[in-house]
């Protein structure tokens, strides 16, 4: 195989527990988000848009939607002769089997994929981020610094700052303290669990620390700790941009819900950029004669009978006459019928709000409530009536 | 039994009554139903029947439909075994003949046919919107021990339209007319034949190329097994631009979509990655169909846009069609407007046409 430059590791194997129903047969990259993608979309697109073509993905929880998603990796353009993507579940050997047992474990259990095309840097990514970047500005970066690691840094609150692996660094960006989670923090540059290092290093970290009985072989936990103590060069990059990692509903539901502006912060509308998708070719939406659409996103696919305002339809979507959304996400096929209503809420993939039922609450104190891909919410007079 | 089949679709075509829409394409390549080119129904109709292996017969202008189908990925024709073959069609003589099967298209390709072991050849045009399964009319086919199998709908609406309808009796074609009165047996311009008997064809009448398949099956009838298989879905007729407005409307009707997009197979097509539709706190639409990259603020009503159209506030489409890229700017008025590919109408225009006659914008215009 040719030598690349730079391959990507990416890091799909987390459940996402905190996203609750969403994740509950899904891993959290497969998750729907913004109408036509799922959240894996937006590191591949990433990927591809800084002309990295191959890309390992490490799958473990749940990985049959993901599997079935990345396919070839064609909608990505990376079904390439020499490279593309290709997934990595936890396997079997003459030893026995083991699952992944932590970040830096999954790409350990993966050296031979990596050599195979003995890369110079390999970048390590998260499947379950939203943001836009050109990791080759990253990768210059390293270079031109001659670290041996690389950790993409962005400014968080201060009051924040105790949920992030938190970093101090030089003037130069050299990292002087790296802390998962620190209960005092004392910097608000966080880690975004993107890494780009000499292979030859990583390497051999991996083994090092795949021997420390100790270790939970995370990256931010033990492997940079364990890099930064031996005095290896490593800095912090700093970007600046959106960029969120949706751990909870309330996250995931405003992350959403900020498409909607006129100028959302995440400007995935923006005129050049390029997002790819494996999107299922759909008929244009239908919007009834007695339909009012407002201040919304609507796919391929759906049909809207009734009145949908401040919301995100997802590929095939329906929304029946006389049914009201409003603030709500409709995750791809799920169905709305004649008359129910839907407000502050996340209709699941397939699910279904029965005629005449009711789900969520206009009522801002109230959280955001949630209905599992394929479930049904029946009329019943005591669900959720305000 | 698809694997028995090669698909043979010809668009080499046109008709000049399509003026400035047909003007630097061919008629395959019309832009349909929001995200659509009308060649899309033929090919995706043979690759749901299973057919894997499909020749297109591509016309002069065949810039933008090479830009459309590229290598077949969207129907699963860039393959090993199989594909999409690109057969270069002549140069057409006057569009009016109408000549949806020139021999000499088919003879220049032998090659294609003769290096199959495929024993059927369903050839289609590319201008009749329909969504069909073929299975049954392969099944029929095969029952009536091959020969010719030609399918056709029976319409009531077709007096005075030109095209070839089929006087219909047992199951059997008698006669070919091209002119309809009254309930008419009309040809969908699509048939099923053996292949063995298509080359003998292309060698009878290799010095009158300049016929039509359909013509010299018309010459034969007496000697030939020409079977008749009706169809009885929705068939979209574009023959002028009436018709390509009626027929956009045709969409706007739930039955007619579930028939066209939803029952028998997916109608696929070129894959874009446009973000979903952005819709602002004043829009008003109504009875249309809006695809992903489009951004809407004023008012829509029965009406179709395309990808990536946009409607600034306060404008209004009514009964139009504005395909890829059209924007409308603020305040600007359309009805019974097709507008082409990249068409930018200022602030402050109003511009109309009729049901019957709808006002054409060409492509690239600025108004």
């Amino acid at each position: 195989m040719r030598k690349k430059e730079c391959i990507a590791m990416l890091l799909a194997g987390g459940q996402g527990s905190r996203l609750g129903a969403l994740t509950s047969r899904i891993a959290k990259p497969a998750v729907a988000f913004g109408g036509k993608y799922r959240i894996i979309d937006f590191s591949l697109s990433n990927c591809v848009n800084s002309n990295i073509d191959t890309v390992g993905v490490l799958i473990q929880y749940r990985p049959l939607a993901l599997n079935a998603y990345l396919g070839t990796g064609a909608p990505w353009d990376l079904d390439e002769q020499d490279g593309g993507v290709f997934v990595l579940p936890p396997y079997a050997t003459q030893a026995g089997g083991e699952w992944y047992a932590g970040t830096a474990d999954s790409v350990l259990k993966n050296l031979d994929f990596i050599d195979n095309y003995d890369p110079e840097y390999v970048l390590i990514i998260s499947g379950d981020h939203l943001y836009t970047m050109d990791y080759n500005k990253m990768l210059e970066f390293h270079k031109q610094h001659q670290a041996e690691l690389t950790v993409s840094v962005i400014e968080v609150p201060l009051e924040e700052a105790s949920r992030f692996g938190i970093i101090t660094a030089g003037e130069d960006g050299e990292i002087q303290r790296f802390t998962e989670k620190p209960k005092n923090p004392d910097s608000t540059l966080a880690s975004m669990g993107i890494y780009i290092f000499d292979w030859p290093v990583l390497r051999s970290a991996l083994q090092e620390d795949a021997a420390n009985e100790e270790s939970e072989h995370d990256f931010g936990k033990n492997v940079i700790p364990m890099l930064l103590a031996q005095r290896r060069r490593l800095f912090a990059y700093s970007f600046s941009g959106y960029w969120r990692d949706v751990g909870t509903i309330d996250s995931y539901y405003e992350a959403n819900m900020d498409l909607l502006a006129e100028k959302p912060e995440f400007d995935i509308f923006e005129q050049g950029r390029q997002l790819y998708s494996n999107a299922n070719i759909f008929p244009p939406h239908y919007v009834g004669e007695k339909a009012v659409v407002q201040n919304s996103l609507v796919c391929n696919g759906c049909t809207v009978l009734g009145e949908v305002r401040n919301s995100i339809l997802s590929t095939e979507a329906y929304v029946g006459p006389g049914a009201k959304v409003e603030d709500a996400i409709l995750l791809p096929g799920a169905r709305v019928e004649s008359g129910a209503r839907v407000m502050r809420a996340i209709v699941g993939e397939r699910a279904v709000i029965e005629t005449n039922a009711y789900f969520g609450s206009q009522d801002k104190e109230q959280p955001i409530v949630v209905v599992g891909d394929n479930e049904h919410v029946a009329d019943d007079l005591w669900s959720g009536r305000y | 039994m698809a694997g028995r089949i090669i698909g043979l679709i010809s668009c080499n075509y046109n008709d000049d009554s399509f003026g400035q829409l047909t003007a630097a394409r061919s008629l395959a390549s019309l832009p349909f139903g929001g995200r659509y080119r009308l060649l899309d129904f033929a090919v995706s109709n043979m690759v749901n029947a299973g057919i894997r292996t499909i020749g297109l017969v591509t016309p002069y202008f065949y810039r933008s439909i090479m830009d459309h189908v590229g290598a077949g990925k969207e129907w699963c024709l860039d393959r090993k075994h199989g594909g999409l073959f690109l057969l270069p069609g002549s140069i057409f003589g006057p569009k009016s003949e109408q000549s949806s099967f020139v021999l000499r298209d088919i003879i220049k390709n032998r090659s294609y046919l003769e290096r199959t072991r495929a024993e059927t050849v369903l050839i289609c045009g590319s201008s009749k919107i329909f969504n069909i399964d073929f299975r049954p009319m392969f099944a029929a086919h095969d029952a009536a021990g091959g020969g010719i199998t030609m399918l056709y709908k029976t319409v009531n609406d077709a007096q005075g339209q030109s095209g070839t309808y089929l006087e219909v009796s047992g199951e059997m074609v008698q006669a070919m007319t091209r002119e309809a009165a009254g309930p008419v047996n009309c040809f969908m311009d699509c048939f099923l034949i053996d292949r063995k008997l298509l080359l003998n064809f292309c060698e009878w009448y290799r010095n009158f190329s300049h016929v039509d398949l359909v013509d010299i099956i018309n010459d034969n009838l007496d000697n030939l097994q020409v079977q008749a298989f009706p169809f009885e879905g929705y068939l979209g007729q574009v023959r002028n631009i009436s018709d390509y407005m009626r027929c956009s409307q045709d969409l706007l009707n739930l039955e007619v979509r579930q028939e066209l997009f939803g029952n028998a197979g997916q109608i696929r097509t070129k894959i874009e990655d446009n973000t979903p539709a952005k819709y602002s706190g004043e829009t008003v639409v109504r009875n249309s169909l809006v695809p992903t990259g489009c951004f809407i603020e004023g008012t829509v009503e029965n009406s179709i846009l395309f990808r990536g159209a946009r409607v600034g506030k306060g404008a209004v489409v009514r009964n139009s069609v504005i395909m890829s890229r059209g924007i409308i700017q603020p305040g600007a008025l359309l009805e019974n407007v097709i507008c082409d590919k990249f068409v930018t109408i200022s602030s402050g225009n109003k511009l109309s046409g009729t049901p019957g006659k709808p006002l054409v914008i060409p492509k690239n215009s600025e108004i």
